[in-house]
């Protein structure tokens, strides 16, 4: 049995004394005999550490801007930033008959150096110009990197002006990369700008009874398109998704949704807190990973709609579903079973899969976000208690007020109450409550501290990205990447849960490790003639 | 034309300054690359080399958050250095620039100089600062900077019997070929840089943060007194030419040879050691050169209906270019991201009338790139996993080669340099050939029996 206290003492012991104290805040062994633990996030990269965190820029262009099929994604900078974001986080878009695809296009105004001494505005004017006259978009975004609000360029007021002239949205965004600590600041700001200019500035009648936005789904591997296929099945009218297979152009009406589903809790909880204060929808966190997850959520959501005939569909769905799935999830839980799993991915993935190790016998041991905040550790009881940075409040706090016109009263105080009881609506409770006791949480986990935990727990998987995925594998521990999926995937949903079944016990099973030890490394003989060398 | 916007660069056909710079100090034995500026370009580009290498990426970051850019990022800039160090141990700091530390005007050598002054662990590492503004090239010029500046910073004067060999942006398994050869000379040399190891580390159970293999400091030290330098770059500006730079301050003799791929090429590599060494060449390799006559005197009716479009970094796309060139494929588009005239300057010089009707645009992307295609009857494409863009649109294969290489395996493992890597590369280009013709006669087939 490892001593888990005694392993993370040892791990903080090779850094110098300040990042040692900085370090230890960030990690926390859970003990429910406590009344409340505490992990910090959120904080400030410690320098020089191999972090795996990204810039704002990713946060907002690469991962909510991203994936919105109609928009013609500039990026304002250098021409790194903009190629490095071109298609890489696997986020699948499909048009619709008619809608226009830019998805695998990546534009960028490729700032030189005389642009960099002189400004770059009058550049971007007429790179939005030239990309309005040759692709036609629905609309433009325009995102800032590091440089841009260095040298002063007034992006909003190119934007305005765009807008004007072209008569399509074209949105700004000050998402420069060293703006807030990680990629959670570009996040923030992609929900504002949203919220400001975009939802509710198109109205549309609903297509079935129960009308709903996804929100924080962003289609990796294909996730959404069998969520989607789901929820059709079952007879819900998708007004939105935000923003996985997604377009602006519905997002205008998101207003008009009677609930909003909130898979990705770190990254979109800004906006539907806000589509809550402003339009008065609730917001229910889900979770699409898992076939458990999947169906409580199928049933709470028919239980926030309250309808018999919802009710009973989906309870039909699930068992078709279930009836498909179930023998092959079994094979593959035999071939799983009594493994462990370390998991360090994103702002939510390190708590949604868990449901889905667990459903093919795998036990996570450790887990921890990349850019994560504290709420989504500790549940979001403690966002009163956290403190507000410098580099929190360099990202403007949107404020909204009720929408008279277009708020709608969804639910009765008395229900609302009634079912946050039996659901969570409006609620998350964080990371914390998927682990066990003993079991290690672990905030912007960096190579040096991966090494350690991998070679002491030595699980049987890596859940992770594809920057430490080859630390794991060259120590022998086969790693899966939950950003991107390795070019496989879907794995939410049912049928998704099979795919990850099959991934996962062919990473753990495969022939390969058999062959880590050459064969005259176990004959003394041929040993002894080597000389013991080899 | 260039590109088809002025403004707007669509689906880049180039990355920034520093990539090219974390690959170069990947060949230098216990490195590790320090980017100053804010994080996220180091993770980019730590996970752009991840997909393509399969190896763990280290590159350290000085994490410049907003308060940063208006104090100044040398706190950040020195805190990270000390946990680095701390962590990794490193011999050899490469300390190198993104956007945002040249926007606020950052002097790293300054820096660098202060902490070395400052700090007790900073007495045994050799710290070589490099700018590399995003903005001011591409990948390309980043790595020859690089090891321009590597060079700069340590050749010693001197004088030993040992030969200089900086070579391009090559795959791992490429630089082992290369030393295959230079050992079929049986001479010592310098290599800068040595990925072979680094960035293709063999499995073993003991993780290594940072892998064996690499560069020395005492060989870099050494090419100050080489009897000559090979420099494997046709097209680099000679300020950022370490070879050049060797020449103008301890003046060794610089032969300067295209990537060795196609036969002229290697044959002039092959050329250049046999002068600098007074050795003839290794039987094994006259023998694997008449096997690539062959195999090319073989082929070279398939290969006369190809039109190909070349694309990447300059000497990648000069090199193929050339093995076209000699094999009867009509190099119909060559097109680079990165800014250069001597492309088309040395392609003229070398083939002249046989390039006339080559298009060769620099400074572009894929969107033009695509549009030429189609105009000029492209019907293979030969470069980096980018051109899918093109395959998935239009059709036309895509053979892979270069960097990156993120949606196939083995691009590190890819050689087609040297007699039998050119002739293995030019077997796959033909068969991509035929089997684009095959199977597009049985189409035509189908088209005529079953449909219409
Ligand atoms: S272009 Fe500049 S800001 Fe962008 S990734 Fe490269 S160095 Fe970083
Ligand atoms: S940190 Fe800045 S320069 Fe680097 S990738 Fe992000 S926006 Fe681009």
């Amino acid at each position: 049995m490892i001593d888990n206290k005694n392993l993370l003492e040892n791990l903080l012991s090779a850094y110098p004394g300040k990042s040692m104290k900085n370090r230890k805040e960030h990690m926390m062994i859970k003990d429910s005999g406590e009344e409340k633990q505490h992990i910090m996030a959120n904080t400030r990269t410690v320098p020089g550490i191999m972090t795996n965190r990204g810039c704002a820029y990713a946060g907002c262009k690469g991962v909510v801007l991203g994936p919105l099929k109609d928009v013609v994604h500039i990026t304002h900078g250098p021409i790194g930033c903009s190629y490095y974001t071109w298609g890489t986080r696997r986020h699948k878009g499909r048009a619709k008959d008619g809608e226009k695809n830019f998805i695998s296009y990546s534009f960028s105004t490729d700032m030189q150096d005389p642009d960099i001494v002189f400004g770059g505005e009058r550049k971007l004017k007429q790179a939005i110009k030239e990309a309005v006259e040759i692709f036609e978009p629905e609309a433009i975004s325009i995102s800032a990197t590091c440089p841009v609000g260095l040298i002063g360029d007034d992006i909003n007021a190119v934007a305005k002006e765009a807008q004007a002239e072209y008569g399509i949205p074209v949105l700004a965004f000050s998402c420069e990369g060293y703006k807030g600590v990680s990629q959670s600041a570009g996040h923030h700001i992609a929900n504002n700008n949203f919220m400001e200019n975009v939802v509710g500035t198109k109205d549309r009648e609903p297509k079935t009874k129960y009308p709903i936005n996804l929100l924080g789904e962003y289609n990796i591997g294909g996730d959404g398109f069998e969520i989607s296929r789901i929820l059709d099945k079952i007879g819900y009218d998708v007004v939105s998704i935000m923003t996985g297979d997604g377009t602006l152009e519905e997002i205008k009406e998101a207003h008009t949704a009677d609930l909003n589903l909130v898979q990705c809790h770190r990254s979109i909880n800004y906006i539907a807190e806000m589509m809550e204060e402003k339009y008065g929808i609730p917001w229910l966190k889900i979770n699409f990973i898992g076939v458990q997850g999947t169906i409580e959520t199928l049933r709470n959501m028919a239980k926030y709609f309250d309808d018999e005939e919802l009710i009973q569909r989906t309870e039909e769905v699930i068992e078709e579903e279930l009836g498909e799935i179930k023998d092959v999830i079994a094979q593959y839980k035999k071939m799983c079973e009594g493994n462990t799993a370390c998991l360090f991915v994103g702002g939510s993935r390190a708590h949604h899969y868990q449901n889905l190790f667990k459903e093919i016998g795998i036990e996570t041991v450790v887990a921890g976000y990349e850019f994560g905040h504290r709420d989504d550790y500790e549940g979001r009881e403690i966002i009163p208690d956290i403190e507000m940075t410098a580099d929190d409040r360099n990202i403007p706090e949107l404020k909204v007020t009720k929408d008279e016109k277009r708020y709608k009263l969804r639910l009765s105080e008395e229900r609302y109450e009634q079912l946050k009881k039996e659901m969570p609506l409006g609620e998350y409770k964080g990371l914390v409550t998927a682990m066990e006791d003993g079991q290690i949480l672990i905030d912007d986990l960096n190579h040096y501290e991966t090494e350690v935990l991998l070679d002491a727990l030595k699980p049987a998987v890596f859940g992770s990205g594809i920057k430490d995925k080859y630390v794991a594998q060259k120590m022998g521990i086969f790693s899966k990447q939950l950003h991107s999926y390795d070019y496989s995937g879907p794995y939410a949903g049912f049928k998704g849960a099979v795919n990850f079944a099959r991934d996962i016990s062919a990473g753990i099973n495969t022939p390969t490790w058999n062959y880590i030890t050459a064969p005259w490394k176990n004959d003394p003989e041929i040993e002894a003639e080597l000389g013991g060398a080899s | 034309m260039a590109r088809n916007f002025i403004n707007l660069d669509v689906n880049p056909c180039k990355m920034c300054m520093p990539m090219g710079a974390a690959i170069a100090f990947k060949g230098i034995e216990k490195s590790i690359l320090m980017m100053h500026g804010s994080q996220g370009c180091s993770t980019y580009m730590r996970r752009h080399m991840a997909t393509h290498y399969n190896e763990p990426v280290d590159i350290a970051s000085s994490s410049l958050t907003e308060q940063g850019t208006v104090y100044g990022g040398e706190n950040n800039l020195k805190k990270g250095l000390r946990n680095t160090i701390q962590l990794y141990q490193p011999k050899v700091i490469g300390v190198v620039t993104t956007c945002l530390a040249e926007t606020i005007g950052e002097d790293i050598d300054r820096l660098i100089n202060e902490f070395v002054a400052e700090e007790e662990i900073a007495k045994d590492i050799t710290f070589i600062p490099v700018a590399t503004p995003g903005y001011g090239g591409t990948e390309y010029e980043g790595y020859y900077l690089s090891l321009r500046k590597m060079v700069e910073r340590l050749a010693e004067e001197g004088s030993n019997d040992k030969v200089n060999i900086i070579a391009g942006n090559l795959t791992p398994a490429e630089i082992r070929r290369i030393k295959e050869i230079l050992e079929s000379f049986s001479i010592s040399y310098n290599l800068l840089p040595d990925i072979s190891k680094t960035l293709d580390a063999p499995y073993s159970k003991d993780y290594q943060k940072l892998p064996d293999g690499g560069t020395t400091i005492e060989e870099i030290k050494s090419m100050g007194g080489a009897k000559a330098t090979i420099e494997l770059g046709a097209l680099l500006d000679e300020k950022i030419s370490a070879g050049q730079f060797l020449e103008d301050e301890f003046r060794i003799p610089l032969y300067r040879v295209a990537l060795p791929i196609g036969l002229a090429n290697v044959d002039k590599f092959i050329n250049a050691l046999s002068k600098v060494t007074g050795a003839k060449p290794d039987p094994k390799l006259t023998e694997a050169r008449g096997r690539m006559l062959d195999a090319m005197v073989d082929s070279h009716k398939y290969n006369a209906q190809g039109r190909a479009a070349i694309f990447g970094q300059p000497e990648l796309v000069y090199s193929i270019a050339t093995l076209c060139l000699e094999n009867g494929l009509v190099p119909a588009l060559l097109a680079t991201g990165a800014k250069t005239s001597k492309l088309e300057e040395l392609l003229k010089k070398d083939f002249g009338l046989a390039v006339e009707d080559t298009v060769i645009i620099d400074d572009t992307d894929f969107d033009t790139i695509r549009d030429y295609v189609n105009k000029l009857d492209v019907n293979i494409l030969i470069g980096h996993s980018d051109g899918k863009f093109i395959t998935e649109r239009d059709g036309i294969p895509l053979v892979r080669v270069g960097f990156p290489i993120h949606d196939r395996v083995g691009g590190q493992r890819k050689v087609t340099i040297g007699y039998d890597g050119s002739v293995n590369f030019l077997d796959e280009i033909t068969n991509t050939l035929l089997d684009r013709k095959y199977s597009s006669y049985r189409e035509d087939m189908y088209d005529k029996h079953f449909t219409g």
